[in-house]
């Protein structure tokens, strides 16, 4: 919003004046965004330190925040932890060399020739002294126990192949209300509209029962994760539609003038035009099922083989993981939907959008 | 029935033969199939069947024993504290984290319209960038954070230990304004400059032309994403879905349904509980319809081509 710059018949002097302020404004503003959005993805900078620190420290309210490691020192084939030791002479920085109750014996690092010194109080209220050291033993735990790579196979195999039938199904339909004289059509697409609001519970009993063993024995594998997809999505027709509809007919006009079928004209009229939509559309597909848990949960629940990698990785939290281990787990399945919007942020954010306001 | 009159290409070209018409509305519907077809059979046919499963004492160990009760399952519903109490939680839920996301995601839009903001892209995109990641990380990503905030904030300061889950929601529903950021945004670009020129050059300030002009203008994108919202809610269709907190439900109700289809497997009551949030999500979307005469602004001609 442009506004009150630069108001008439001011003197130079609050010109000035105004100029300043309008730097203070602008900087105020920027400065304000910027401090904004790091404590919005604050968050997600904890993810990424936790999941490269050692094991034991994520926890420990006395380690420092970062990824570090206890400083060590080596003497006579061992590795003895340093202490922040209080001395007479100031804080010290000793290796324990021997630890006992009341008195302790300490190397100094820095003149091990002299041998152990003695000093009296308890170690045990000593602080060690940490450096940094991120670590990928973290990485190395959660790969070692999630199959990562298969989960990773399933979920795109699930999606390309509800993806075609999504993308066939949705495209057709929404050609079918945009540019078709239907009788109730106007009707059938308010059903359309009011089908999106559906909560997805309603339906589920039923549908789960029609999956399950009493009838079509689809439990234990893909077929109900993929097949409700080939007859389209109600919310994607509908944003297909949108966009569809803001194409100017006169093209088709010409192209039927000569003599091309409807589907000629949707393949080779609407379909250029669309590549955007048609792409957005895809990509909310494929965060759909990249996200997707509650259907793994119900129907691949007894195949582990089978699971795709939000439900999968959710599924294992419980039983193997430390909490490094987690964040790990999390850095690696938001990472890949998170890649996908960056590469394709210059028009998946406003086809998502522009067109749905237009409702 | 405008949705063929503006394209209207078929009709123009062939309006002559009435056979040619219906020959349109044929093609047309061929289009429509796969849709018309999950539409009956993934859900027309279930919900129907849901209504009919929730008069029954069916439960899915033993199906061959159903019996139809009733009205049974519903009188249960209204003698069930338990899920008296998880319907709330699930409206405490839309009323708690819908007015913040939409106060903070109308304020960010308010702030990104300003000519100064520099870097709009890269912000917009890290501000939506939360949006879509999976529930599966956010959990973690939540717990991990308490762990830091407790160290870096509570414990310095004094502060009482937080309790967990009660900052789970507001949490979710902060890094949730992704769609709703954009859709207001978007609206707030397309107001026209003249009309802000004409309000300054009449002396209104800042905040006067916010709330006379731009409040007014946007409210079609206010309201489509309170709609949005409340589906979400209420377990419609998003357009991005984040998925599921398997151990952990957002919305009590639907926690409570899931619990009484898969362990105790009893079908028919949990039929009723979904009839029920069903018929309440409906009733609240029909209020919001209404509501909108009074307060969403529909500009002229947009009402004869509405839909």
């Amino acid at each position: 919003m442009k506004f009150s710059r630069n108001p008439p018949h001011k003197s130079d002097s609050s010109r000035l004046t105004l100029r300043v302020w309008d730097f203070t404004g602008t900087a105020m503003l920027n400065l304000f965004m910027f401090l904004f959005i790091v404590a919005y993805l604050s968050p997600l900078a904890f993810m990424v330190i936790a999941s490269f620190t050692p094991r034991d420290q994520f926890l420990n309210p006395n380690a420092p925040i970062l990824p570090s490691e206890r400083v060590k020192f080596p003497y006579e084939g061992k590795n003895l932890i340093v202490y922040q030791v209080p001395t007479e002479d100031g804080i010290k920085n000793w290796a324990l060399y021997k630890p006992a109750r009341r008195s302790s014996q300490f190397i100094d690092p820095q003149n091990p020739e002299a041998g152990p010194i003695l000093w009296e109080g308890q170690w045990r209220t000593l602080q060690p002294i940490y450096r940094f050291k991120p670590t990928l033993d973290n990485f190395r735990d959660f790969l070692a126990i999630a199959k990562l790579p298969l989960y990773f196979k399933n979920t795109l195999i699930v999606a390309l192949i509800s993806e075609i039938g999504l993308l066939f199904s949705s495209i057709a339909v929404a050609y079918g209300f945009s540019r078709f004289r239907i009788p109730g059509g106007k009707y059938l697409f308010l059903l359309l509209i009011a089908t999106i609001m559906i909560p997805s519970n309603i339906t589920l009993v039923p549908t789960y029962y029609l999956f399950s063993g009493h009838m079509l024995n689809w439990i234990g594998t893909w077929l109900p994760l993929i097949v409700p997809h080939f007859f389209g999505s109600a919310i994607l027709i509908f944003l297909l539609r949108q966009n569809f509809k803001s194409i100017p007919p006169d093209l088709d006009e010409a192209a039927m003038l000569d003599g091309a079928g409807p589907l000629r004209i949707l393949i080779s009229v609407i379909l250029p035009q669309s590549i955007p939509v048609v792409t957005t559309v895809a990509l909310l597909h494929f965060f759909y099922i990249w996200n997707e848990t509650r259907l793994s949960a119900l129907y691949l629940g007894i195949r582990p083989d089978l699971q795709l990698i939000s439900f999968a990785v959710q599924r294992n939290q419980s039983y193997f993981f430390t909490p490094e281990a987690l964040m790990v787990g999390a850095l690696l399945v938001m990472i890949v939907p998170v890649i996908v919007l960056f590469l394709s942020q210059r028009f998946f954010m406003q086809d998502m959008i522009v067109t749905q306001i237009e409702k | 029935m405008d949705i063929a009159n503006q394209s209207g290409l078929w009709t123009k070209l062939k309006l002559a033969k009435p056979t040619r018409l219906q020959q349109e509305a044929r093609i047309g519907l061929l289009f429509l199939a796969p849709w018309l077809i999950g539409f009956v059979l993934l859900k027309a046919l279930p919900i129907l069947a849901a209504l009919v499963f929730s008069l029954t004492d069916f439960k899915m160990l033993s199906p061959e024993t159903t019996k139809f009760i009733g009205l049974e399952n519903y009188i249960r519903f209204f003698r069930d504290s338990e899920a008296g109490a998880s319907l709330l939680g699930s409206l405490e839920y839309f009323l708690l984290t819908v007015p913040l996301e939409m106060v903070v995601a109308l304020a960010l839009a308010a702030i990104f319209t300003s000519e100064r903001l520099k870097n709009k892209r890269i912000s917009q995109t890290l501000i939506f960038m939360t949006s879509i990641i999976p529930s599966t990380s956010i959990f973690f990503i939540f717990l991990g954070s308490l762990q830091y905030a407790e160290r870096l904030i509570f414990t310095p300061l004094n502060l009482p230990p937080i309790e967990g889950f009660d900052l789970l929601l507001p949490f979710m529903a902060l890094w949730s304004i992704g769609p709703g950021f954009l859709i207001m945004y978007s609206a707030m670009q397309s107001v026209s400059r003249e009309i802000y020129e004409a309000a300054r050059v009449d002396g209104a300030g800042r905040i006067a032309r916010f709330v006379y002009i731009t409040l007014p203008m946007i409210s079609p994108a206010i309201f489509f994403t309170l709609v949005i919202n409340l589906t979400g809610a209420f377990g419609g269709a998003v357009l991005l879905d984040r998925g599921y907190i398997l151990n952990f439900s957002l919305s009590p109700m639907e926690g409570y349904i899931n619990a009484t289809m898969f362990l105790d497997a009893d079908l028919g009551y949990a039929s009723a509980l979904a009839w029920v949030t069903f018929a309440v999500m409906m009733a609240l979307t029909v209020f919001l319809f209404r509501s909108a005469k009074h307060w969403v602004y529909f500009p002229e001609e947009d009402e004869q081509n509405e839909i």
